[in-house]
């Protein structure tokens, strides 16, 4: 196979691993601190809308990619009023949540474009070379010639171990997601923690749809973020809770989603369909070889306070 | 979701919860719908619509006359029937099954071949054969997230909600493929053979049998429930996992996977029955989102079998006028998604308030349990 | 005993969950230099009154004053910066983190900012360590170290902020007899170096062995305060538990219910309904025995399933049980002490047949009462009613109409009338069969999780920490049911094991006393058969 076409395959698998990327680091706190947020792909769609929105109205990507932060922001804020605030099960409140951003972006958008599902035209991210490391052969246009957005998930990964392994903050992140009731006993406001640590996730989501919207498709249409938001949670735990890893099983996903490209390089003939189904496929079967090796954090979707007796 | 409400006994035998206690989820039900409606009035009147307007137009397309009643929101209301006691089953069981949409699909799937292919049989053999082949299909769909809960510990929300995509990719394959149309220009099925149809049960209308079977299946998963040793089994391991495992006679995995089976076949037989009743073919796109709506007609039932009559009534109500409310009060029909949404936070947040107060709402104490009591009195 | 005010002065404290009042008008003085010992029943309150006073709680009325200044003690930070360290019941430690990193939590120092202090609270508690002779590897997960180690480390983690007073909970009941008594001469050096110490406990000789003063709680308000040498212990007892005989008398069973309930007792042994029970191979062993296990070995097991999770042996690393062989005989009660975390859950689950053995044999009778040690969760669905829990154990015995089975009706009729009955028997506390269970308090649940659990026991009863947190006249009623109960004559006559981690009890009860530590049963002789003599095999293998 041409190293042209490899280089493609590369950098397609980057290009769709970014967003799974983003969403699954912030997911990644979220969970550390002991909280499930299902809702991830209302943020992730809530993202895409504000990307889109936001890049129309101030004729910009980079805007587009602050709104869509800030929708991400907002549908996680829902999430945590109701699961953290008031302590409502965080399965369902997290399936609520999502529901309503399909929901909701899709009359949004109904409503401001119409019915007639014609391609928007947006102001896009484009790529950013890296001087001297897009030069590298074969993994330096895949990896360092992408959107902005992907140099943010590289560098956000080993910011975020960091911060969960060496600073005073992240151990106590940690420590809530392990056992909230010794983490109050030691002076940590366990609510806050969970709540910062939830609306940093659903910031996260909303950077990943706006890069959806603006770096990968340059257009909105409805449910475009198509199940991300749930392969996002099962890539988290695949990368075991832990950022580096997270991103590392990240590109691999989206090595694996961008088969496709590669087979219709290689002129084989599979059902369409197939290659759509193929992501979901494969993170079931992730699952299924993966899951029985890692540990989630012990308090993960419990609420607390636990039940009180009467 | 642990507890169900106070038990309801249809056919006597049992005692009766205090008033109270069976009180308690009609008014979280009423409060939620209440306050759903002042937020969807909100939303309206903020974006521009007059909520008034908009709420005439829907109800209007869903109650506007007896014939709207019994061909537009009855017949809407049959899969929320269906896919709403699926979700009751399992969520009584402590399985998160959010899979039903997928399981529908299974099950149309499922159903649509047999009425295409057993075309000799009489309509006695027949239908029953598609609908058991759609609950076959749904089970099946169960299958493989329950399998991997029960050998592997993956939990189940994931997993069917994957499921989902899988089984919507399916079907597009499906009837584009294999069981496309014999002229093989539009994705969707030939229809199926006329002995493998609903009929309508009352003349007239689009009523048709699968109203009755709905009606039937939410008495059956009632009575099951409540007063038979299965259904108890499984309301123990839903509400108390570890006590129902300890007491030594109840094997509680094997409870939680067989429902969890019992839960995708009603699933599969609510997309049966949709083929078969109404569509007579199958196509892309069959279900608009029944499996998820579900959850919220399953919740603001009070995860009541008897209940999920009424609430999947008045979602297909819902669905019903929501065509309505597109054309005449030019309202997006996705608002209905927001709705449902808005149900389901609002059933969570009242039943989490009349059990702990508004003290729930105020920053919680660091030691949580009450400190074990001597012989007190009764709290 | 130094003169002047006193260090700590809380007075009239209430506290409220709900519609139950823990702290009635409590108050407690502590004073640098004693230790202070803080006596009364389960229930009376100790643990509330302590938590208001570590900031774990808020009290609704009533003033703390420290030094003579009132304070506001909102959460555990403001009770940490008026001198007030805390050692709780139930470790507040986080178990996949190291002991370091336990003790660093929440510890600021300053200069460091966002960064993690490691070496600095490192240095800090060896210099503690070096002082205290209280040695715990820094290193090692929390997760590894057993109970006695986690009480070190929470210990130093009160000691680290260099309290001036001092609060334990219940520290003595994890502990063998030798471990408490040396954390007894610690809690003495500590005082003796001026701070005041005030140390939660329910056992008399335990509290007069360490404490130069003592406070009485009873129903949640303080009743008693004085200087251990102008107190005994008869004094203490009538304050515990007031003039009043406690006992609570047992109604007489109602004749209708007990016919109907006998419908519902299990066939004999021999038939195996429940899926989980194991198979019997070889020959039956002599008549006498109900319960033999020989070889047994039972791995350790990682819990949580699904998204919902129902491990029973999920948890902190209990040791597995190795090569255990025992034969419960008729009429008798084994005893087995040991402090928690040595293997007695899995013990208990294979005698009552629950779990089956990964080595060895266990022939068990195909139907075991067992009475697990945590009722909320174990014992009781709190969120169904008190005929549903009594069907718990029943509801797959043969029913008064129709066959069993798959689809078989549930004898609703029936077992409420037993329901009542079980109430009426036991003194239950409850308006009737339909009340929820979560509406009880905890003696009245644990009441009928003994008497659900004595019905439906053929041949044995599993008993593990029965009388945990239950007021004396509770207690006394579970150990005449216990004691009723194998001693029997309609029949053949049952056998019980009987596992506590209470010492008296254990004592008290057992026909015959056994030790678990480390996983192994070890058999008492008859001429170790006391505190002393237990406690040092206690401590034989402990880790």
């Amino acid at each position: 196979m041409a190293e042209a076409d490899l280089v493609l395959y590369l950098e397609a698998s980057v290009r769709l691993g970014v967003p799974l990327a983003l969403a699954a680091l912030g997911e990644s706190i979220t969970e550390r601190s002991g909280v499930i947020n299902i809702g991830v792909e209302g943020s992730i769609i809530a993202g895409a809308l504000g990307g889109a929105l936001g890049a129309l109205a101030f004729a910009g990507a980079g805007p587009g990619v602050a709104v869509g932060a800030a929708a991400g922001l907002l549908v996680a804020l829902v999430f945590a009023a109701f699961a953290i605030g008031l302590g409502t099960d965080q399965i369902i409140t997290g399936t609520a949540v999502t529901l309503g951003g399909i929901g909701l972006t899709g009359a949004v958008y109904q409503a401001r474009f119409g019915t007639t599902g014609t391609a928007l035209g947006l102001p896009t991210l484009s790529s950013l070379p890296v001087p001297g490391l897009s030069s590298l052969p074969v993994a330096g246009p895949a990896l360092f010639d992408q959107a902005p957005t992907a140099y943010f998930a590289y560098v956000a990964a080993p910011l975020l171990w960091l911060f969960l392994f060496r600073t005073r903050w992240g151990l106590e992140l940690r420590a809530v997601g392990e056992a909230p009731d010794a983490a109050m006993a030691s002076g940590v406001r366990v609510r806050r923690v969970r709540i910062l640590a939830t609306l940093f996730g659903g910031t996260m989501a909303g950077v990943a749809g706006a890069h959806l919207a603006l770096a990968h498709a340059g257009t909105f249409a409805e449910n475009m973020s198509a199940g991300r938001g749930f392969v996002a949670i099962a890539v988290v735990v695949l990368g075991r809770w832990n950022p580096l890893l997270v991103l590392v099983a990240a590109l691999l996903f989206g090595a694996a989603s961008a088969l496709q490209f590669l087979m219709q390089a290689l002129g084989l003939d599979v059902p369409y369909q197939l290659f759509l189904a193929f992501p979901y496929l494969l993170t079931l079967a992730a699952l299924a070889g993966w899951v029985g090796r890692a540990r989630a954090p012990a308090a993960l979707a419990l609420p607390w306070p636990a039940e009180r007796a009467p | 979701m642990r507890d169900g409400p106070g038990d309801r006994a249809p056919l006597g035998g049992r005692p009766r919860a205090p008033r109270a206690r069976r009180i308690a989820p009609l008014l979280t039900a009423a409060g939620a719908v209440t306050l759903t409606a002042l937020a969807a009035s909100l939303a309206l009147a903020v974006g521009g619509h007059d909520p008034g307007r908009v709420a005439s137009a829907l109800i209007g397309g869903a109650f506007g006359s007896p014939e709207i009643l019994l061909s537009v929101t009855l017949v809407r209301s049959v899969p929320l029937i269906l896919t709403g006691l699926a979700v009751v089953l399992a969520f009584r069981a402590g399985v998160w099954n959010i899979g039903a949409e997928g399981q529908v699909d299974a099950g149309a799937i499922a159903g649509t071949t047999v009425g295409l292919h057993a075309g000799g049989l009489p309509p006695l053999l027949l239908v029953p054969a598609v609908l058991v082949a759609a609950a076959l299909g749904g089970l099946g769909w169960a299958l493989v997230p329950a399998l991997m809960r029960l050998r592997l510990g993956v939990g189940e929300v994931i997993t069917t909600i994957l499921m989902n995509f899988v089984a919507l990719n399916l079907a597009a394959y499906m009837v584009r493929g294999p069981l496309q149309e014999g002229r093989g220009v539009f994705p969707q099925t030939d229809a199926i053979a006329d002995a493998a149809r609903l009929g309508v049960m009352v003349p007239g209308t689009r009523l048709h049998w699968g109203f009755a079977i709905a009606v039937i299946l939410a008495v059956g998963v009632s009575v099951l429930l409540h007063r038979t040793r299965t259904g108890f089994r499984i309301r123990a391991v839903g509400t108390a996992p570890l006590a129902a495992a300890i007491s030594g006679r109840i094997d509680a995995d094997g409870v939680a996977f067989r429902t969890f089976l019992a839960s995708g076949a009603l699933a599969g037989v609510a997309g049966g029955v949709e083929v078969a009743g109404v569509t007579f073919a199958l196509y892309e796109g069959l279900s608009p989102g029944w499996g998820y709506t579900a959850i919220a007609v399953a919740l603001l039932a009070g995860l009541s079998p008897l209940g999920v009559l009424a609430t999947g009534i008045l979602f297909g109500a819902l669905e019903g006028g929501a065509g309505a409310m597109q054309r005449v009060a030019s309202v997006p029909a996705a608002w209905v998604g927001v709705v449902q949404a808005l149900v389901i936070l609002a059933v969570l947040a009242l039943d989490r308030v009349r059990r702990h107060g508004l003290g729930a709402l105020t920053v919680p104490s660091a030691v949580v349990v009450a400190p074990a009591q001597g012989d007190g009195s009764v709290g | 005993m130094n003169a002047g005010g006193p260090r700590v002065r809380m007075s009239a404290i209430v506290r409220r969950f709900g519609s139950v009042t823990a702290l009635d008008g409590a108050s407690l003085e502590l004073l640098p230099g004693e230790v202070h010992g803080v006596l009364g029943e389960n229930g009376a309150g100790k643990t509330t009154l302590l938590n208001v006073l570590g900031g774990m709680l808020p009290a609704d009325a009533g003033t703390v004053e420290i030094d003579g200044m009132p304070v506001r003690l909102a959460t555990p930070r403001d009770a940490w910066r008026h001198g007030i360290g805390m050692v709780h019941q139930h470790f507040k430690l986080v178990s996949p983190l190291t002991v370091l990193e336990n003790l660093a939590l929440g510890y600021r120092v300053r200069g460091h900012g966002m960064r993690l202090p490691l070496e600095a609270v490192r240095r800090r508690v060896s210099a503690l360590q070096e002082r205290t002779g209280l040695r715990v590897e820094l290193r090692r997960t929390v997760a590894e170290l057993g109970v006695g180690a986690r009480q070190r480390v929470e210990i130093l983690k009160a000691l680290l902020r260099e309290p001036e007073v001092l609060v334990l909970d219940e520290p003595t009941a994890v502990l063998a007899p030798a471990e408490t008594r040396a954390l007894f001469e610690l809690l003495r050096s500590l005082a003796a170096g001026g701070r005041a110490v005030a140390l939660v406990a329910h056992k008399l000789d335990e509290v007069l062995a360490v404490a130069d003063r003592v406070t009485v709680l009873r129903s949640g308000r303080t009743v008693h305060t004085a200087r251990r040498e102008e107190t005994d212990a008869d004094a203490l007892v009538r304050a515990m538990v007031g003039d009043a005989a406690a006992t609570s008398r047992a109604a007489s069973g109602a004749a209708v219910g007990s016919a109907r309930l006998a419908q519902l007792r299990p066939p004999m042994p021999g038939r195996v309904p429940d899926p989980s029970a194991p198979t019997a191979t070889g020959s039956p062993p002599p008549a006498d025995v109900v319960a033999a296990l020989e070889g047994v070995s039972v791995r350790r097991r990682s819990g949580g399933r699904g998204d919902a999770s129902s491990g029973l042996l999920a948890g902190e690393s209990p040791p597995a049980l190795q090569d255990v062989s025992l034969d419960v005989r008729r009429g008798e009660v084994v005893g087995i002490a040991g402090v928690e975390g040595n293997g007695q859950r899995e013990l208990a689950l294979v005698l009552a047949g629950r779990l089956a053995p990964d080595e060895g044999r266990a022939r068990v009778p195909a139907r075991t009462g067992f009475i697990p040690q945590d009722r909320t969760t174990e014992g009781l669905a709190l969120d169904l009613d008190l005929t549903d829990n009594v069907a718990l154990a029943f509801h797959d015995a043969p029913s008064s109409r129709g066959a069993g089975g798959w689809v078989g009706w549930m004898p609703w009729a029936t077992l409420r009338v037993a329901t009542a009955d079980l109430i009426a028997r036991y003194d239950v506390r409850a308006t009737g069969p339909g009340d929820r269970a979560r509406a009880l308090s905890g003696g009245n649940q644990q009441k009928l999780v003994v008497g659900r659990e004595l019905r439906v026991s053929g041949d044995l009863l599993v008993a593990e920490n029965p009388t945990r947190g239950l007021d004396v006249g509770a207690t006394r009623f579970v150990h005449e049911e216990l004691r009723r109960f194998v001693g029997r004559r309609d029949g053949p006559a049952p056998g019980v094991v009987l596992i506590s981690s209470d010492l008296d009890e254990v004592l008290a009860l057992s026909t015959w006393l056994f030790v678990m530590a480390g996983g192994r049963l070890i058999e008492a002789p008859d001429e170790r058969r006391s505190r002393e003599g237990v406690g040092a095999l206690m401590l034989g293998a402990a880790p």
